[in-house]
């Protein structure tokens, strides 16, 4: 069998984010770069099931991005990928989801993937779109947010998580893509062997010009903070006091007193 | 008369020969015992334990002579040394005996053993005999009697005892019946310098000749019986310690402590790390279990033992032992348990205690290292987050490295990418930079190296976390991922001088970036501030304050730094009362080991522990000059119900505020 994982490089959190010249995405200045979250779940499971299929199944990982994405390319190798393919692009941030989904489906068109794996969206553009336009683009079978995973001879049965806790249960058969989502599973942390062994391993460079034919669908009119609405008061001192506060401030600015 | 005694009386020389044939093949048993324990501790990995052998000669007389380390404890510890030494007595004593006999009198017909010598020489054997006699009896009653919590008793503790004390008092019985059929009817003056044998003696003078000449016989041979067995127990019981812990002496370290192995990230042919057999340990980690008498002074001095979680550091040492001779492909992991080796805060109390030399932390540290590098666990998932957020964001925070330098603004102060041209470095660490409460202590050096007119320089957002709770939780890789990027920059700077006001920070950069190519001197705020007021860069109005001091390990037991934070605090004009567990002894705060950003799930809380002993003091402050410490206390004070009692302050706040104007 042949699987795919895509993967995306993203900023950390809880990095400080400035509009970028344009005003249209974030400076990289001062960013820490990560594995988006949701895609960890992906590779992870993706792993696990290579691991379940054994010999004879191969699973590649798949990145965009500018040569920074190198990093997260050789963690999801580290964590057990076989191939690795990066569509190097240093305009990526600036594609939309329809232009990313179509570079990953116009890779994936000819390979014959079995199962593809993608995080459930991004943590920085969060459009949730890229999976589902993939599977679209190739005629796969679909389905998101996913928070329990197994296959058996060519039938997956997923878990999904639905509005209001409620969860679902589909069944897919291949070929098939799946979106993760948090709760999936654990992300295993890489050992050093496999470290070492990612590092040896040969990551396929491909020119995003060979694989990008599509126009954007999508633009970003703007980049910038919401508007500060006002903050929190900390309160200090006596209880006596902080009581005393606390109910002129409701009486004062809200209306549970009324 | 003359004052000497006739060597084989009622024995003859006849048995010379068989006599030595016995001994000699005791001997062999002994030899045999420990050959065949050979094989056991070669199935560890090689290491080099025997270059400067004069050191180690000298080190391990001292040691085993002088029974420095076992005399540190006075319980039980006082029983070894003063039995040691007159056992010595007897065994040297013994052995002169045998030079007279078999080669002073035969080839010289010289008597040493005679006149004013051989009255000091009796007296002082009869004197050793009876010391040792007592001092076995205090051992007994304290394993069997006072039986102090932890000490266990086994099947060695009664045959060693027991042999002990059946050669001695046989070797009483001995001269006692000769003195009362040759000594005590021809010549009772020299009776006196016999004082044990005189003792006895008494017992058998109405006792006919002929009885007590066979009497004295089986007695000499029962007395030599047991001396045979004893070298023979030697390998195959506790006794063997009489060899391999004096052995040890010999084979300890000379690393500065806290020394791990780095490995070689370079080196493609590793493929296994850490240790989850005994095969992946060196042997002298396997030697170790054998130098061990469970004497259980580190279990003692464990703080994870101390509040109830499942590690004893003795226990490990044991259960080395038990794999190595028992089950050699057995999984020590699984043995020793995970849990046991997360809840290791690596304070080093253990290791600083051992009367045996026995390096416990190491051990530790290795298999944790197979967890880490070869499994990829974890104590907890906070430590999986902890270490991610380092591994992207440089601190176990989460929080982005770009506000690593934010505490500094409005500090007079140099961030090295504009001027590195400074005094010192002030490798902040993730703590001090980050943590509300520890920028405090940031702040408050800086304010003290600017009114010693030390110009500081920091790395400000360059700068990542040392490495050191990851590489104490087994994550070398990471840790020489971190450490590499905070030497390369640091040798871009040419630094020429660090200072670090975290104690962590200051082994690892001191100490264990030396081997990934560092070479810088690297000091610890307490001995920079101390050296400050000492050349009288940094003067000081004193205040009076009453506190309590807590050595922090990395401090104290593993550098050595024990009496310059003290002299800072009291010339700043406090008044200190001493825990009951402080200097070498102190007790950890809970954090070490990758402690730190770990939750402790298993037991009590150290801190409240620690806390406890500090509240003891009755004085209304404790100090430390650890940012881990100060964590750990102020969570302890809270959690402890210690507020209101007791406050945690860091020295640099002590200092800061008294700085002379």
């Amino acid at each position: 069998m042949k699987l795919l994982v895509c993967v995306k490089q993203v900023p950390d959190l809880e990095s400080r984010f400035k509009p970028d010249a344009a005003g249209v995405w974030y400076n990289e200045t001062d960013l820490a770069f990560r594995m988006n979250e949701y895609d960890e779940y992906a590779v992870e499971q993706a792993v696990q099931l290579r691991e379940k299929l054994g010999e004879g199944t191969e699973l590649t990982v798949l990145s965009i991005g500018p040569d920074r994405v190198v990093e997260t390319i050789k963690k999801a190798l580290a964590m057990g990928c076989d191939n690795a393919v990066h569509v190097q692009d240093v305009a990526a941030s600036g594609k939309d989801s329809w232009q990313i989904a179509s570079i990953i489906a116009a890779y994936a068109k000819d390979k014959c993937f079995d199962v593809i794996f993608t995080g459930m969206q991004s943590q920085d553009r969060g459009s949730a779109q890229v999976g589902v336009t993939i599977a679209e683009q190739l005629g796969f079978a679909c389905t998101t947010t996913i928070v329990g995973f197994d296959y058996d001879n060519g039938t997956i049965t997923a878990k999904r998580e639905l509005e209001g806790g409620i969860k679902g249960v589909v069944k897919l058969k291949i070929p098939a893509l799946v979106t993760c989502q948090l709760g999936l599973n654990i992300p295993r942390y890489p050992t050093l062997p496999n470290i070492m062994k990612a590092k040896r391993k040969e990551i396929v460079v491909i020119p995003v010009a060979d694989m990008l034919k599509e126009e954007a669908l999508v633009a970003t009119g703007s980049f910038h903070p919401p508007a500060k609405k006002g903050g929190g008061i900390v309160l200090e001192g006596d209880v006596a006091d902080l009581v005393e506060k606390v109910l002129a401030i409701l009486k004062d600015k809200t209306a549970v007193l009324r | 008369m003359e004052a000497t005694r006739q060597i084989y009386w009622n024995i003859g020389h006849g048995i010379v020969l068989p006599m030595y044939i016995l001994a000699f093949a005791a001997i062999g048993v002994m030899v045999w015992g420990f050959w065949q324990r050979v094989p056991v501790w070669r199935q560890g990995k090689a290491l080099d334990r025997f270059s400067r052998y004069n050191e180690r000669i000298k080190r391990m007389l001292l040691e085993v002579f002088g029974q420095t380390k076992i005399s540190r404890v006075t319980d039980g510890g006082l029983y070894h040394s003063i039995f040691f030494w007159s056992f010595l007595v007897l065994f040297a004593g013994t052995l002169l005996v045998m030079i007279q006999a078999d080669l002073l009198t035969p080839l010289f017909q010289f008597n040493l053993l005679s006149g004013q010598f051989y009255k000091v020489f009796s007296l002082l054997l009869d004197v050793a005999g009876i010391l040792s006699i007592i001092m076995l009896a205090g051992l007994f009653i304290r394993r069997f009697v006072i039986k102090p919590k932890g000490l266990e008793i086994v099947r060695d503790d009664y045959i060693v005892l027991q042999l002990l004390c059946a050669i001695l008092v046989t070797g009483f019985l001995i001269e006692g019946v000769r003195m009362a059929a040759t000594e005590l009817q021809q010549n009772p003056a020299l009776a006196i310098f016999s004082p044990g044998g005189l003792l006895v003696g008494q017992l058998f003078t109405s006792v006919p000749t002929a009885t007590l000449l066979t009497v004295h016989t089986i007695l000499w041979w029962s007395h030599f019986a047991l001396v045979l067995g004893f070298f023979c127990a030697i390998p195959y019981t506790k006794l063997r310690h009489i060899f391999t812990t004096s052995a040890n002496a010999f084979l300890a370290p000379f690393e500065p402590k806290g020394s791990i192995a780095t490995i070689n990230m370079e080196d493609e042919t590793i493929e296994q790390f850490g240790a989850v057999t005994i095969q992946d340990l060196t042997w002298k980690d396997i030697f170790d279990a054998d130098a061990c008498t469970s004497c259980k002074r580190c279990q003692d001095r464990c703080p994870a033992y101390a509040t109830d979680k499942p590690l004893s550091p003795m226990n490990i040492v044991k259960q080395i032992g038990e794999l190595a001779v028992g089950n050699p492909a057995g999984n020590l992991i699984e043995t020793v348990s995970q849990d046991a080796l997360w809840s290791c805060t690596t304070c080093r109390a253990c290791q600083e205690i051992c009367p045996a030399n026995i390096e416990h932390v190491n051990k530790i540290i290795e298999m944790r290292r197979n967890l880490t590098l070869m499994e990829g666990a974890f104590p907890g998932d906070e430590v999986r987050t902890a270490v991610s957020n380092i591994e992207v964001n440089g601190n176990p925070f989460g929080l982005a490295y770009a506000a690593r330098g934010d505490w500094a603004e409005g500090l007079q102060l140099s961030l090295m990418e504009q001027d590195a041209e400074v005094d010192i470095l002030y490798f902040v660490g993730c703590y001090a930079s980050f943590d509300k409460r520890n920028q405090a202590i940031a702040r408050n050096f800086i304010k003290i190296c600017t009114a010693a007119g030390v110009k500081v320089g920091i790395l400000g957002k360059e700068e990542k976390c040392c490495g050191e709770p990851v590489r104490k939780l087994g994550n070398e890789y990471l840790y020489q991922m971190t450490a590499a990027e905070n030497i390369e920059l640091m040798k871009a700077y040419n630094v020429k001088k660090i200072v670090t006001t975290c104690p962590h920070c200051f082994n690892t950069l001191a100490r264990d970036y030396k081997d990934l190519g560092l070479d810088v001197p690297v000091e610890h705020y307490s001995t920079y501030i101390n050296t400050l007021m000492d050349t009288n860069r940094l003067k000081l109005t004193p205040e009076p304050f009453s506190f309590t001091y807590h050595d922090s390990c990395y401090i104290g037991r593993y550098m050595d730094i024990i009496g310059q934070p003290r002299n800072i605090l009291m010339q700043a004009g406090g008044s200190i009362t001493e825990m009951d567990k402080n200097g070498y002894d102190s007790f950890c705060c809970g954090a070490g080991g990758g402690r730190i950003i770990a939750e402790e799930k298993l037991g009590s809380k150290i801190s409240e522990a620690r806390i406890k002993m500090a509240v003891d003091t009755g004085t209304p402050l404790l100090i430390s000059n650890c940012p881990f410490c100060l964590t750990m206390f102020e969570d302890g004070i809270k959690t402890g119900g210690a507020e209101g009692e007791l406050q945690v302050r860091d020295l640099a706040e002590i200092v800061a505020e008294r700085i002379a104007a």
